[in-house]
């Protein structure tokens, strides 16, 4: 057989996942002990029949396309959910999210299946059964039950995949046995088809492959000679790649209901791991997360947090969360918890921790500093001075929410000494005597110095003098030319 | 010989004071001012809580503190409950980058007592101003165990009606002025130091100068005083 020596080297897993559309609703499901029989059943053709079942109704004979009046009637306890197509797709894409942390080669098969090319992580994960087992394992931990097939190319792995998950990887000589044995009647054809390969003679995959190629095509349809094509590695299979969304969003349901703010951390918690395995697939940082409480009956609440820097560790993520959680106004039982996010900016290359000099991890320690405070004490608690482009001191210095910051070079216009604080509003200050006086008296050391600014939208001309009082204590005083009245604007400290 | 140990074992820690030892195993960051690190032994402790009390506002206490700000360099320096809105032209001026300033007003004191521990356990430089209802002893010394546990310095003005209180700070220095530019500092706690030690410092040119408010304008120059923040970078 011609076979194209790069494909001939490709290693194809393809991972089903049977009970998929009951292991997705299960969450949901009153628990209980002893567990019930459960069925997840399906609109078939005017009827209902059964579509997965979990062991507890496979012991009462329960079984895959049983109608579903034949399902009640072997067990009645038996617990009925329909399928919720559109939960199952989300799960599957969450489960394609993590196999693309094992290879970039990755498609999603609609029918609760993902293809995965693996030869290119050889040396990644030191071999193919350390990351058969490290599937295995991830797998486990996200409560799904796994069956693969290996092959040459997506279609044969599909077509030998197995009752249970191997974990060691058979050799290229058991691949293509395990294929040849394969019966037609696995096969996705038509009856019509099936008939044919009956009426040859033709029981396995092998018996189909031995036949000459000129044979095949009279005697069966184009579909099926493009099938055998891709199976023999003749055509490529052209299927698209998986790639990740473009915003992250992800929810966690609770039909019992959360009453407190401590058992909503748990599930924040699982959230939050889901979003950082998709910002690591992306390869990429949030700036922002959106959480948003449902209760079942009235407003959800909201809560938004927004990072200084950028974030892909769910345990900061989750101290944040924490902090703002404790200001929130929740609503008395919350019956869904969603995670919203789509401020990403690409991670930062390289390494923070390995930075020769530490720079980064100290710009790292402020931004983590600055967002605890924020989810804490509120955006309204901080503030950063920044320099302004204008003559009136009140202008020239204003204070804005941290990270909004432009830095301007600005020439110092003022020879005179400038003080370190500035009196929000200006202090009227009495003349006692002959004498300034603002709780203490005062006088002038030096001045003046005159400023004007905005003349076209005020007048407002004022000379600053220099004062100090009894103790030493300086201050800066201006007059406004208008009014001759004079105030205090700022210390000098 | 088990005696021995022990007291091999005391002498090893860091916090036993051995006598009039020179060697205090304490490390410092220069003042600016070569007077007062000799009366600091070296400069303001890092790693504890320096408590500056000032006999009132706009004696130059903060501009004591203007080149630890600017030498602090790339980390965060926090401002916790300032009593005035901090000037930004003479901040840059004295070579202070803005952007690692922040400015943060608590509510309450838990809020006060939280954002000054978070700040002191994530290295950042912290300047705060005591709350009118002073903290407590088991605040402070909340504070004084974070900055131990911590590599940066940390300063707490309080006003000087605090000293009649004991408090669990390493170093409590109370500054007093009579003159313009010229500051008397006492120190009233210091460990290794006896209390009552004191330093007149010059930050720069004194002036008995006044004008009179009929004599206006008092015609001279501005740079007669001279600037505090010039004489930081000399």
């Amino acid at each position: 057989m011609a076979k194209h020596n790069n494909l001939a080297h490709d290693i194809w897993l393809y991972l089903h996942f049977p009970l998929l559309p009951l292991e997705t609703l299960l969450p949901q499901l009153p628990r209980e002990q002893p567990p019930k029989p459960i069925a997840i059943i399906d609109q078939q053709k005017n009827t209902q029949r059964v579509l997965c079942c979990n062991n507890q109704a496979s012991a009462w004979g329960i079984e895959p396309n049983l109608s579903i009046s034949t399902a009640l009637a072997l067990c009645p306890e038996l617990v009925v959910a329909p399928r919720q197509i559109e939960l199952e797709q989300q799960r599957l894409q969450q489960l394609a999210l993590l196999c693309y942390r094992f290879s970039p080669v990755l498609t999603v098969h609609s029918n609760c299946g993902l293809w995965l090319e693996i030869s290119g992580c050889y040396k990644l994960f030191k071999g193919y059964n350390s990351l058969l087992q490290q599937l295995h394992n991830r797998l486990q931990e996200q409560m799904v039950t796994a069956v693969n097939g290996i092959g040459s190319n997506p279609l044969a792995a599909q077509l030998v995949c197995q009752a249970e998950f191997q974990i060691q990887l058979p050799s290229t000589r058991q691949i293509e046995q395990r294929l040849f044995s394969t019966a037609l009647s696995k096969l996705n054809t038509n009856a019509r088809q099936q008939q044919s390969f009956k009426q040859l003679g033709l029981q396995t995959m092998g018996d189909l492959l031995a036949l000459p190629r000129s044979a095949l095509s009279r005697r069966f349809d184009r579909e099926l000679i493009l099938y055998i094509a891709q199976l023999n590695n003749d055509k490529p299979c052209n299927a698209p790649r998986f790639q990740p969304a473009n915003s992250f969003r992800d929810l966690i349901q609770n039909p019992q209901g959360i009453f407190n703010k401590e058992s909503l951390l748990f599930p924040m918690k699982t959230l939050l791991q889901n979003l950082c395995h998709y910002l690591m697939a992306r390869q990429c940082h949030c700036r922002e997360i959106e959480w948003q409480f449902e209760p079942l009956i009235g407003e959800p609440a909201q809560m938004r947090i927004q990072l200084s820097g950028s974030q892909n560790n769910w345990s900061s993520l989750l101290t944040l969360s924490r902090l703002q959680l404790e200001r929130l106004e929740l609503p008395r039982s919350i019956e869904q918890i969603i995670l919203f996010s789509d401020q990403f900016v690409e991670a930062p290359q390289g390494m923070g921790n390995l930075d020769l000099f530490g720079d980064n991890s100290c710009q790292q320690q402020s931004s983590e500093l600055i967002d605890s405070l924020n989810a804490r004490l509120g955006m309204e608690a901080l503030s950063q001075p920044v320099l302004n482009q204008d003559y009136l001191p009140e202008q020239a210095s204003t204070l804005v929410t941290p990270g909004k910051q432009i830095n301007t070079a600005l020439d110092n216009r003022l020879k005179a000494p400038q003080p370190v604080w500035l009196l929000s509003e200006p202090a009227p200050v009495q003349i006692r005597n002959q004498q300034l006086y603002w709780h203490q008296p005062l006088s002038i050391l030096s001045g003046p110095e005159r400023l004007c600014g905005n003349w076209w939208q005020s007048e407002q001309q004022r000379d600053y003098y220099l004062a100090c009082d009894s103790r030493g204590a300086r201050y800066w005083l201006f007059r406004e030319t208008s009014s001759q009245c004079w105030f205090v604007h700022g210390l000098f400290s | 010989m088990a005696n021995t140990e022990i007291i091999s074992n005391l002498l090893t820690r860091q916090d036993t004071w051995r006598g009039r030892s020179r060697h205090l195993p304490r490390r410092t960051i220069y003042t600016g001012h070569q007077s007062l690190d000799l009366l600091l032994q070296g400069g303001w402790p890092v790693a504890a809580l320096t408590e500056l009390l000032p006999q009132q506002l706009g004696i130059g206490e903060l501009s004591l503190l203007l080149p630890v700000i600017k030498k602090h360099g790339s980390q965060l320096c926090l401002w916790l409950d300032p009593p005035y809105q901090p000037y930004a032209p003479a901040l840059s001026a004295a070579g202070i980058a803005l952007d690692k300033l922040l400015v943060v007003r608590s509510k309450n004191p838990r809020e006060w007592l939280w954002a000054a521990e978070q700040s002191i356990r994530s290295g950042a430089l912290l300047l705060a101003w005591a709350r009118p209802q002073a903290p407590s002893y088991a605040d402070l010394r909340k504070l004084q165990l974070a900055a131990a546990d911590s590599s940066s310095a940390a300063f707490l003005f309080s006003p000087v009606k605090a000293l009649g209180a004991p408090s669990p700070v390493a170093l409590r220095l109370e500054l007093e002025s009579s003159e313009v530019n010229q500051m008397l500092l006492t120190v009233r706690k210091m460990r290794g130091v006896a209390s009552g030690a004191q330093l007149q410092l010059s930050l720069g040119e004194s002036c008995t100068q006044r004008t009179n408010l009929a004599q206006l304008p008092a015609d001279r120059h501005h740079g007669y005083i001279n600037n505090p923040v010039l004489r930081l970078k000399s």
